[in-house]
């Protein structure tokens, strides 16, 4: 356990040094704020919002702030596996006692903790800022529902780092990679009123439209949705791994 | 001050070779890329492996750290297989594959402790110690990518010595040194293979530098061995050493040599003044009494030496060297 933890130390320490590692944060606070100023300033219905819990629980899933976690999530991390090809770094990783299973899984987990620091920089942007505008207060309920919706918003944006990190180990490209996340995040507001289309990824990411709008599609529930989430990511991960796992490094 | 003190036992009675290649083989669809390749590198053994562009080196290097796959036969490190017990293997590797590469945005340090932590035993009295070894004091919180090649070449190594290993794989370890750089490197090549019984693979275009550094070359063309030879051997086992005699009468020191029983003369070089013949040691201080009793003043003695180069093209055929 010591050693897995060491790697994802050193993947870590690999997104954190770089420079540009602050560029999404920043990004996402300075949208954050934006967004609440330009609320409160000329939005009419804000008068229904009466705390920052309410307006919390209402921006940080993906039909507010939690869109732009998700984007920039994949932006940061799409790179993880394609960097070390780019680099050449790759050579340097795999000839340790380590396994390349292990070591996929490390950089993936160190994805799935930039994910979640980038709910966190949202949820926190949002309460300060939407603090002063609507006050510090809320309900317990309301805290309820901020702590399940910014958990919808983590999902929504794990499902679009996790494809995104799925090509990246494929293709080697972070070009493809963040390409793919995009587009995929892309997908989430069109809907294909057909059956077949409960079973694709895309209108099954936002977990949040179960407690506002009603299921996308007939048939579709909160449990449903997590099932088809869980089987898509299982299958991105295998298809991530078995590929890293068996491919000659040239 | 010990450099690689072992803290995994060395194979007792050093009998089994570190790296053995048994029969290894690399297709690539139709294409044999390395074919039935076997050779050993022992403890303390600094091996050259030499071969004209395309002749498989870097993809035999790969195929002995795990990255490529494959095909047929097997590598064993410390007496483990690379295919079945890849980590036991390569936990006794320290490599350096094509160029030193490393997190251009991180200080030598970061990048030393990523490897570090990569390992079950290398601690910050270790780090600093292999910093020492290779002179990286002064440039360990710059940046990698503010490095000259040469710095980046020491910190290749730094880093492959890093975990103590058995087994250390260079490819091309002096690229981008200056002379003394290189000089340097090369004496402590050597002294950590004499003095800590690390075994050195080397592959390198510079044929002067393998001749200087290696003590076994190993040969291959095409995927497959050409030769393994002791450097510093002659062609044929066995053979006298050829001498190359200055004197200031070459014919009647040709007599003379002549009149001996077991010396030959092969050449004389009347532009040069020079004798060439075979002699044992034991017959030379009757050759040089015999040049004195006919009146033959001898400027020099010298043993001539094929070049590696001369070898290695007539090895190869003469193929472009890689």
């Amino acid at each position: 356990m010591r050693n897995f933890t060491r790697l994802i130390q050193n993947e870590w320490l690999k997104l954190t040094k770089k420079r540009s590692f602050w560029v999404p944060p920043v990004l996402l606070i300075v949208i954050s704020v934006l967004v609440t100023v330009m609320l409160y300033k000329f939005s009419s219905n804000v008068a229904e919002i009466d705390s920052v819990a309410a307006y919390l629980a209402g921006m940080v899933g993906a039909s507010g702030l939690g869109q732009f976690a998700a984007i920039l999530s994949v932006v940061g991390t799409a790179g993880i596996v394609a960097q070390e090809y780019a680099q050449g770094t790759v050579k340097f990783l795999l000839i340790r006692s380590r396994g390349r299973g292990e070591i996929l899984l490390s950089k993936y987990t160190a994805a799935v903790m930039y994910t979640l620091m980038m709910i966190l920089i949202a949820g926190a942007a949002l309460y300060v800022s939407g603090g002063f505008a609507f006050g510090f207060g809320g309900t317990g309920a309301q805290w309820l529902d901020v702590l399940r919706e910014s958990a919808y918003g983590f999902v929504y944006s794990l499902v679009y780092v996790t494809l995104a990190f799925m090509v990246g180990a494929l293709t080697r490209s972070t070009g493809v990679a963040i390409g793919a996340g995009l587009t995929g995040s892309m997908f989430g507001g069109i809907m294909i009123f057909k059956d077949f289309y409960k079973y694709v990824l895309f209108p099954n990411a936002d977990l949040s439209v179960y407690g506002t709008a009603g299921p996308p599609l007939p048939g579709m529930s909160i449990g449903f949705s997590l099932i088809v989430l869980a089987v898509y990511m299982a299958i991105f991960l295998a298809a991530g791994y078995t590929v890293f796992r068996r491919r000659d490094v040239a | 001050m010990t450099l690689t003190q072992p803290n995994r036992p060395l194979q007792a009675g050093g009998e089994e070779p570190v790296l053995r290649m048994q029969d290894v083989t690399k297709r690539i669809g139709r294409k044999t890329i390395v074919d039935k390749l076997s050779f050993d590198v022992r403890r303390g053994e600094i091996v050259g492996l030499l071969g004209p562009n395309g002749a498989g080196k870097t993809t035999t290097i790969r195929m002995m750290t795990g990255l490529i796959k494959i095909s047929a036969g097997d590598v064993k490190i410390g007496g483990r297989s690379i295919q079945d017990h890849f980590k036991e293997a390569i936990v006794h590797v320290g490599g350096i594959i094509e160029n030193p590469e490393f997190y251009p945005y991180m200080s030598g340090y970061d990048n030393l402790k990523q490897a570090a932590r990569m390992t079950d035993s290398v601690d910050e009295a270790r780090i600093m110690e292999v910093i020492a070894l290779l002179g990286l004091q002064e440039a360990l919180h710059k940046k990698v990518k503010a490095y000259s090649l040469g710095m980046r070449q020491r910190l290749g190594i730094a880093q492959a010595l890093l975990d103590r290993p058995k087994l250390l794989i260079l490819d091309e370890p002096t690229n981008g040194l200056d002379p003394a750089g290189i000089r340097e490197m090369r004496d402590y090549l050597k002294k950590i293979a004499h003095t800590e019984g690390i075994a050195i693979l080397v592959s390198s275009h510079l044929l002067s530098e393998i001749e200087q550094m290696c003590t076994r070359v190993v040969v291959i063309q095409n995927g497959k061995l050409v030769t393994e030879h002791a450097i510093g051997e002659s062609g044929n086992a066995g053979a006298l050493p050829e001498l190359r005699i200055r004197v200031d009468k070459p014919d009647a020191a040709k007599r003379a040599i002549e009149a001996l029983e077991n010396v030959r003369v092969t050449e004389v070089r009347e532009t040069e003044s020079d004798v060439i013949c075979q002699a044992a040691d034991a017959d030379m201080p009757e050759l040089i009494d015999a040049l004195r009793r006919a009146g033959v003043a001898v400027y020099r003695i010298a043993e001539t030496k094929k070049s590696l180069e001369d070898e290695f093209l007539q090895w190869t055929g003469g193929n472009q060297i890689a």
